[in-house]
């Protein structure tokens, strides 16, 4: 529309009274005046922006460029291939745009969650799928609760739909559900057993595609596992770990889950009907000649499960209801004392066994028997504790349970390993009580079978652990299995039997297995508790190089004990306290005390095994002259400086040695003190400490040793006249190894002294309490500075000239170290005439001659004979 | 009455006591080397102690002291060695633990043995009471520590049928249990246990199963509960006394009150004692402390007249009120016939025949044999319901309330109308004055 263009023609009004018109061809009219207007005018024109052309960049999409927005919509698209696209589109965006799941996840959910029930086929596949590989995976870490709880209602629809096959992912959806997230199970639990009551009992429509059927009975063996069978499990799952829990704090009253499951007893009684009915379809196929294919094997499989686990559930929901006072309640009981289901489960499920096809052709088809049949058993033997079944049933069950335990199966048929071990696995909880439940000869036959399963698994396998914890159920007596001990030789044999295998398993297992280790010495520690320790040689043997491999001396090689983890060896040493009851002979000793030696071992392992036989001497277990041999060898051969270690961190680890040993020593000398009259103590293990002290032990040794006597001893000494000269021989000795030994610091004099004081104070004891000892001591020491002056004066030889130099020098330390501490001070001024002697032989050797004599020598002979003349002096005032 | 603190000791240097107030010491019993645990008083009458006697005499033995003499008055000799002795609160039974694992149980009145039953596999080392006198709590040197009811062990229709004879078994200490004590809360008490695997445990009663693990640097011989309930001391084998907290979030215990003396020995007892808030320690070297827990400072030492300061290793201690029964008293009990102040010694075995019935609680078989017994008692239910009704509609203690002070609203409605129209008769007065004032 193009504007006339009038302004043009105005200018010609020269006041003419008609207007001539000239008009031109082709030119249009003008508009007449009254004419509407019907321009539209606007100053932008906005159309709706075309997906194609957006600009998309910054946001995520999909291969086909589709944001998750857009592909959302698209699911619910009228057209199916549009639908499935959309689901494979938002597959493709979680894959290059993992966050967008994670950011949208509540909005996706709750977008998707109608195609539960699409007519499509294809489109509910893609959603499963979806689902399982993408959703699921990705939400692992996160609450899944609300994620479900938005599901749920479209999965119940969906399971209620008209469509058969609707209704089947329907149940396969929410098995995928229950496997990721467990508790929406017992959340409607009640709800979600109907459904799969309605759809099993209508299997008969469809009964000719196992596949289906064994989307609905494998989602119900899933979730009747989840059934806790314990009421205690569910609330300690609730309470979570024992640390968290507040005491003395008010209790709010939750209620308890339990309560949800309460209902489900009647359901499940009705379902166990509904399964049984549809196993009996499948025995024509059982029995067939032929065997029977994958599906349908699978689905017998997941309906025995099923019923098992219902029967388990219920019937130790009963058992617990009972132990704890409570009154049983209706639905419980119903499930086992009801005839009905008692009749037809005998009839019609465990009447069948064993399972077998008519010829025995497919090897294959054997294990899936198998399989079957131990499925059976294992309801069998829960519910053979509560009803009597005809002794030709039962004895089919038991001689099939006998062959399993052996082995015999699995070497006729070729059985794989794991699922021999599954099955084993299973029969193992039930064995104790079996066995006090069948007559004389099956109990024989069926011990026999254990013990022989129980030796050919491997040590640190899974199985052994079972074979374990059947074996502390078949010997503790705990609330509700009580086994006759004693009364009944056979059974008294075989327990025998399995408690003699348990020591040289802790050897097999060695420090590779430390969980495993920790069962053992737990079932040991318990046996130990409750007096069932009837050992024989080897079994001692075993104990042995548990602690300590090598009886020999030399290199020891700690036995599995030292590198086990702490709380395995705190359990081990709680065995051993149970364990010395009058068997701690001297090589269990030796063992132990190498044990403590070994330089691995944690110092505070050292201290708990002291602290342990110190606890068994006190309860009697261990006799006192195997205590004193414990706790003096331990003393006298322990190493603070371990050979092997000469490395550059050598100072450091000295420091620790050290430090470990000054906490041994404390901790013998608090034992020693608290083992009765220090006199008579002392009387004891004087002779020993004192054969110890003339073998001239290391310093540290040596002053531990100093250590025990003087704990054991008072003032005035109780020593005898013999031990005073032996000590009086061996002391001169060790102080000047004190001097040699530690040295000086000239920065921190203090920190100097302080250890020099640790090995002298034993001394000083020992001299405050025997002045003859003191007197002695001096003598020998003046004796020795006076012989080593006359070497210095004869010999030439440089080195020995050198060696008599430093000697006496230390001398002169020791006793301006003992003159330094104020007590001594005291003591030892009424021996001044010695010190006066050593001093006058000093300054002779300062005025000698001698050529082995150096210079320096000589100026350090000055000083100390200066220092020594003023500590004598002093000793006068 | 007066509060005494006694002390044995595991040597032959009897029993000490000494006033608590003043520290002074008191009367020494003579003859008694006591185990751990086993020394009590029964009821506020007479002191009662098992002895440590040698390996090769089998027969164990438990004196009676009276309060006023220093040489044991009644000599009991029975089957085993007693190790744990202790009575109920009013001292009519004696329990002892023995060597063996067994638990005796007697009249303190006749000396009858009433029930002896195997308790555990190893020897009792400790024995007590709930505040009630109902349950019985042992430890062992096995690790176990077993709730006994006193009734249900009566009751042999229970046993028939196979069940077990305590009500908990706590199996979880792995070394030989050194001391339990019980709290205040009745049947909804906590059960505190010591072992020598240097952790202390929790129990609850009423649950049966462990609350709390605290783990400590030493072996604890000792326990003992402050009446707040929140804490327990517990002496270690290190001479330390360490104060555990029950609620504490930590798995360790490592706070300590205080030791003995710098290189003390182990504690080996510990007494509480709620008149003045004291705790006592005992330990290996002899030393009897008296200890204000608050201050977390020793208020004084009791020490034995010998003057030397250290005794003998204390391995007992506790805190009686002494009820001197003197002959012009009515006697009643069935010992003073005899001529006696003190009961007859305990005898050695059960007696079997009509003649144990008289004078026991016997327990009625249930009413219907498939209905546990305790399903009859209600209480807890009964309360529980009433609750509930109070949450959902009020008592009738409410409804009185409120119709009293729906009644109290009304009266001072009209007492305001009262106010008022006095005020407004007041206001009318004034003005009329004022006027009739102001035309004057």
């Amino acid at each position: 529309m193009v504007r006339s263009k009038a302004p043009a023609k105005k200018q010609q009004k020269k006041g003419i009274d008609f207007k001539k018109i000239k008009r031109k061809l082709g030119r249009k009219l003008p508009p007449p005046n009254n004419a509407t207007n019907t321009e539209i005018k606007s100053k932008a024109i906005i159309l709706p922006e075309q997906s194609v052309a957006a600009e998309k960049s910054g946001l995520a999409t999909s291969k086909k460029g589709l944001t998750l927005k857009e592909l959302l919509q698209q699911t619910s698209h009228h057209n199916a291939k549009v639908r499935k696209d959309a689901i494979y589109g938002i597959k493709d965006l979680f894959k290059n745009h993992p966050e967008e799941l994670q950011s949208h996840k509540y909005a996706i959910i709750q977008k998707l969650r109608e195609r539960i029930s699409d007519d499509d086929k294809l489109v509910r596949d893609a959603f499963y799928q979806l689902f399982k590989i993408d959703i699921f995976p990705a939400c692992k870490e996160d609450n899944q609760g609300p994620m479900v709880s938005l599901l749920m209602p479209y999965i119940f629809s969906a399971m209620a739909n008209s469509v058969i096959d609707v209704r089947l992912m329907a149940f396969k959806f929410f098995h995928l559900v229950v496997e990721n997230y467990p508790p929406t199970f017992s959340l409607d639990a009640e709800k979600i057993l109907e459904n799969y009551k309605d759809i099993i009992q209508k299997n008969h429509f469809y009964v000719q595609d196992k596949s289906k059927l064994k989307v609905a009975l494998s989602g119900l063996a899933h979730c009747l596992s989840l059934l806790p069978c314990d009421e205690s499990d569910t609330e300690s799952q609730k309470k979570g770990p024992l640390q968290n829990e507040t005491l003395l704090a008010y209790e709010q009253d939750t209620a308890k889950d339990c309560v949800s499951f309460a209902h489900v007893c009647g359901r499940l009684k009705e379902i166990v009907g509904v399964l049984i009915n549809c196993f009996q379809d499948f025995i024509p196929l059982i029995h067939a000649p032929r065997g029977f294919d994958a599906d349908s094997f699978d689905c017998i499989h997941h309906l025995l499960r099923s019923i098992g686990y219902a029967i388990k559930f219920s019937i130790r929901r009963h058992m617990q209801r009972q132990t704890a006072w409570q009154p049983a309640s209706e639905e419980v009981t119903l499930m086992i004392l009801d005839q009905d289901i008692a009749s037809i489960l005998l009839k019609n499920l465990l009447g069948s066994f064993p399972l077998n096809p008519e010829n025995n052709l497919y090897g294959k088809g054997d294990e899936r028997y198998f399989r079957l049949n131990s499925v059976l058993t294992e309801i069998f033997l829960e519910v053979s504790e509560w009803s009597h079944f005809p002794t030709d049933i039962s004895n089919r069950f038991l001689e099939f349970i006998e062959n399993t335990l052996l082995g015999k199966i699995t070497r006729s048929i070729r059985l794989s390993k794991d699922i021999h071990e599954k099955t084993l696995l299973a029969l193992f909880p039930f064995v104790p009580k079996l066995i006090l439940r069948v007559d004389r000869d099956w109990r024989d036959n069926l011990l026999q079978a254990f013990t022989i399963a129980f030796s050919d698994c491997k040590p640190e396998s899974e199985l052994k652990l079972a074979c374990i914890s059947t074996v502390r159920d078949m010997i503790i007596p705990n609330g509700d299995i009580f086994y006759p001990n004693a009364s009944d030789r056979t059974v008294n044999n075989y327990q025998v039997a399995w408690v003699n295998k348990l020591p040289s398993l802790l050897n097999q297992l060695g420090d590779k297995h430390p969980v495993s280790t920790q069962v053992v010495l737990q079932l040991l520690l318990d046996l130990g508790r409750v007096g069932y320790l009837n050992t024989s040689p080897t079994w001692e043997d075993d104990i042995r190089n548990f602690f300590s491999l090598c009886q020999g001396e030399g290199d020891v090689p700690g036995g599995p004990f030292a590198s086990l983890p702490r709380e395995a060896q705190e359990l081990a040493l709680c065995f051993l306290y149970y364990f010395t009851t009058d068997k701690f002979s001297s090589p269990m000793m030796n063992a132990i005390i190498s044990c403590c030696l070994y330089p691995q071992l944690e110092p505070a392992v050292l201290y708990r095994i002291v602290e342990i036989l110190h606890t068994a001497y006190r309860a009697g277990y261990i006799q006192i002259t195997d205590h004193f041999g414990f706790l003096i060898t331990l003393i006298a051969r322990f190493k603070v400086v371990p050979e092997k270690l000469q490395s550059p961190i050598e100072c450091n680890e000295r420091e620790t040695y050290c430090g470990t040993f000054k906490e041994v020593t404390k901790l013998v000398c608090s034992c020693l003190s608290e083992m009765g009259d220090s006199s008579l103590v002392l009387q004891i293990v004087e002779k020993v400490l004192l054969e110890q002290i003339i073998l001239k032990p290391a310093l540290d040794n040596g002053c531990a040793i100093l250590r025990m006597i003087c704990v054991l001893d008072s003032t005035p000494t109780r020593l005898s006249e013999r031990s005073v000269t032996t000590l009086s021989e061996f002391l001169p000795g060790y102080m000047i190894d004190i001097v040699n030994c530690i040295p000086e610091d000239k920065e921190n004099s203090y920190l100097y002294i302080q250890t020099c004081l640790y090995y002298l104070v034993p001394c000083y004891f020992l001299f405050n309490r025997s002045s003859k000892l003191t007197e002695q001591v001096l003598i020998r020491m003046r004796s020795m500075i006076s012989e080593n002056t006359n070497a210095l004066e004869l010999v030439q030889d440089r080195e020995s000239g050198r060696n008599s130099l430093n000697l006496i020098q230390c001398i002169i330390s020791v006793i301006l170290l003992m003159h330094n501490d104020v007590k001594v001070r005291k003591i030892i001024s009424s021996f001044k005439s010695e010190i006066d002697l050593i001093l006058q032989n000093v300054i002779t050797l300062q005025s000698s001659r001698s050529t082995s004599l150096t210079v320096e020598g000589k100026h350090m002979m000055k000083i100390a004979g200066e220092r020594l003349r003023i500590a004598s002096t002093s000793l006068l005032a | 009455m007066e509060i005494s603190v006694i002390a044995s000791s595991s040597i032959d240097e009897g029993i000490g006591s000494w006033d608590l107030k003043t520290g002074k010491e008191q009367l020494r019993f003579k003859q008694c080397a006591s185990p751990a645990h086993g020394l009590t008083a029964v009821g506020e009458k007479f002191l009662a102690s098992s002895q440590l006697r040698k390996e090769s005499t089998s027969s164990g033995s438990i004196f009676y002291w009276s309060w006023n003499k220093p040489q044991a008055e009644v000599r009991s000799f029975p089957v085993e060695p007693i190790k744990a002795l202790v009575a109920n609160n009013e001292g009519t039974y004696l329990v002892g633990g023995g060597n063996s694992g067994d638990i005796y149980l007697w009249e303190v009145a006749t000396g009858k043995l009433l029930k002896k039953w195997h308790g555990h596999y190893r020897s009792v080392t400790c024995l007590v009471f709930s505040g009630d006198d109902s349950l019985l709590i042992s430890g062992s040197q096995d690790g176990s520590v077993r709730v006994w009811s006193l009734i249900r062990l009566f009751d042999d229709f229970q046993r028939q049928q196979g069940n077990t004879l305590y009500e908990h078994n706590f199996n979880e200490h792995t070394m030989s249990v050194t001391d339990i004590v019980i709290d205040y809360g009745g049947c909804n008490a906590m059960i505190i246990s010591a072992s020598e695997d240097r952790t202390c445990k929790v129990w609850s009663l009423s649950r049966g199963k462990l609350l709390k693990n605290i783990i400590f640097p030493s072996a604890i011989n000792a326990l003992a509960l402050d009446p707040g309930g929140s804490v327990f001391y517990a002496g270690g084998r290190d001479g330390k006394i360490y104060i555990g907290a029950i609620n504490a979030t930590s798995e360790y215990g490592t706070q300590v009150l205080g030791s003995v003396s710098e290189q003390s020995k182990a504690v080996t007892c510990l007494a509480y004692c709620t008149e003045g808030n004291l705790l006592i320690s005992g330990s290996e070297e002899g030393v009897v402390c008296v200890w204000d827990p608050k201050s977390r400072r020793p208020v004084h030492t009791l020490s034995s007249g010998k003057g030397k300061g250290k005794g003998p290793p204390v391995n007992n201690i506790q805190i009686v009120r002494k009820t001197i029964v003197d002959n012009s008293n009515k006697t009643q009990s069935s010992w003073k016939r005899r001529g006696s102040l003190m009961p007859p010694p305990l005898e050695k075995y059960e007696r079997s025949g009509e003649d144990t019935m008289d004078g026991i609680v016997t327990v009625d078989p249930p009413p219907f044999s498939d209905v546990p017994v305790y399903s009859s008692f209600l209480s807890a239910d009964l309360i529980d319901e009433q609750v509930r009704e109070l949450q959902q509609q009020g008592s009738a203690a409410t409804e009185i309330e409120m119709e009293r002070l729906k009644l109290e609203y009304k009266r001072s409605l009209q007492l305001n109308d009262q106010w008022q129209k006095n005020y407004e008769n007041l206001l009318q007065v004034v003005m009329e004055e004022e006027q009739i004032g102001g035309s004057n």
